[in-house]
């Protein structure tokens, strides 16, 4: 319940402040926005297996994020679009915590 | 369920304050490339028609050059023309300086003393005397005739003023040249009024020669003619300057 709660304090947070976010920058966040619900959705499956450590889950939160983000600027800085790349891997991923939190769930 | 702590709370909100940051970026940039668009769009489509109007304006003015062009060129002929005739007929009134292959002919007072009793007269040259050579020059085919520097035109009278010869108003000194520029030395020194001289000549001692020269100058004629207006283009081959 916190958890959610905090979710959504987090989402008044930002429609009250509005934060501008550069051009540059906005594919940045989107990026660890990705990465950020990779994580959750990691920590979800893990809650549901009975294995969800709070240490574990924000430490994967913010070192998949930095990670995510680190990917896009170095691949700025070689000119070479890796953004894509991180897009698909988090993308699978978010599959795969998605079908194991099916299968908990319905027992499929 | 354990104990779902702060931390794990705040990260939450992390996630949620960035995923309404980013959907929000990304509306509001879609919402500024957007006008963008259909702006440079706008503006492409004005600078297309733009440039379709100006093909057409070099199209027009390409086909004003093109009517210029041709009716300047009809003008330069014109004018070519009209300075060529211009030429040829100051060539052929004496206007023009000319010069080119002819005969010199000196003429010359006796340096005798007459005798007593003689004829003085026929010791000297008189203005029929040039007027005899200049004639006899012209059946050799003279082309352009000058007397002591003075051109032969077709309004030049050959008079005597007491004892002085007067050529086109002027006066001439002995000895006198009389050059003719296409005249034949040889025509010329064969004509009767050649061997009259010579008779004079060896008769009176008065002076008396032809010669043949590849190239007379003869001058332009510079007193008033019925055309005073008129200056002809210098021509490249036979004109020498205008004098």
């Amino acid at each position: 319940m916190l958890a959610l709660l905090g979710l959504l304090i987090g989402a008044v947070i930002a429609i009250v402040v509005h934060p501008t976010v550069s051009q540059e920058m906005s594919r940045y966040v989107a990026l660890a926005v990705v990465a950020a619900i990779d994580s959750s959705l990691g920590g979800v499956r893990a809650y549901l297996e009975h294995t969800f450590n709070d240490r574990i889950f924000v430490l994967a939160f913010l070192s998949n994020s930095a990670v995510a983000i680190a990917l896009v600027w170095v691949g700025d800085q070689l000119n070479a679009d890796l953004t894509t790349a991180i897009v698909v891997v988090l993308g699978v991923r978010i599959f795969q915590n998605v079908a194991a939190i099916r299968r908990r769930v319905f027992g499929g | 369920m354990r104990r779902p702590s702060i931390a794990l709370a705040t990260v939450l909100a992390v996630l949620g304050f960035l995923l309404v940051t980013a959907v929000s970026t990304a509306r509001a940039s879609k919402r500024v490339e957007a006008p963008r668009k259909t702006q440079l769009i706008k503006v492409i489509q004005d600078r297309r028609s733009s440039v379709d109007d100006l093909d057409q304006a070099v199209k027009e003015l390409q086909r004003q050059v093109a009517t210029a062009q041709r009716r300047a060129n009809r003008r330069s002929r014109d004018e070519a023309a009209a300075a060529s005739r211009v030429a040829q007929l100051s060539l052929a009134a004496g206007t023009t300086a000319v010069e080119g292959r002819g005969v010199v002919v000196r003429l010359a007072d006796s340096s005798r003393q007459p005798p007593n009793g003689a004829d003085t007269g026929a010791y000297r040259i008189h203005d029929s005397d040039l007027q005899l050579v200049i004639n006899a020059l012209f059946a050799a085919g003279a082309e352009a005739v000058a007397v002591n520097g003075s051109r032969i035109v077709a309004t030049t009278p050959i008079r005597s003023a007491g004892d002085t010869i007067v050529v086109n108003f002027r006066p001439v000194t002995p000895p006198y040249s009389v050059l003719a520029i296409g005249a034949n030395a040889e025509q010329f020194g064969t004509s009767e009024i050649a061997g009259r001289f010579h008779r004079w000549v060896s008769l009176f001692g008065l002076g008396f020669s032809v010669h043949q020269s590849s190239k007379v100058s003869v001058p332009a004629f510079t007193g008033g003619v019925a055309i005073t207006t008129a200056e002809p283009a210098p021509l490249p081959a036979p004109a020498g300057g205008a004098g």
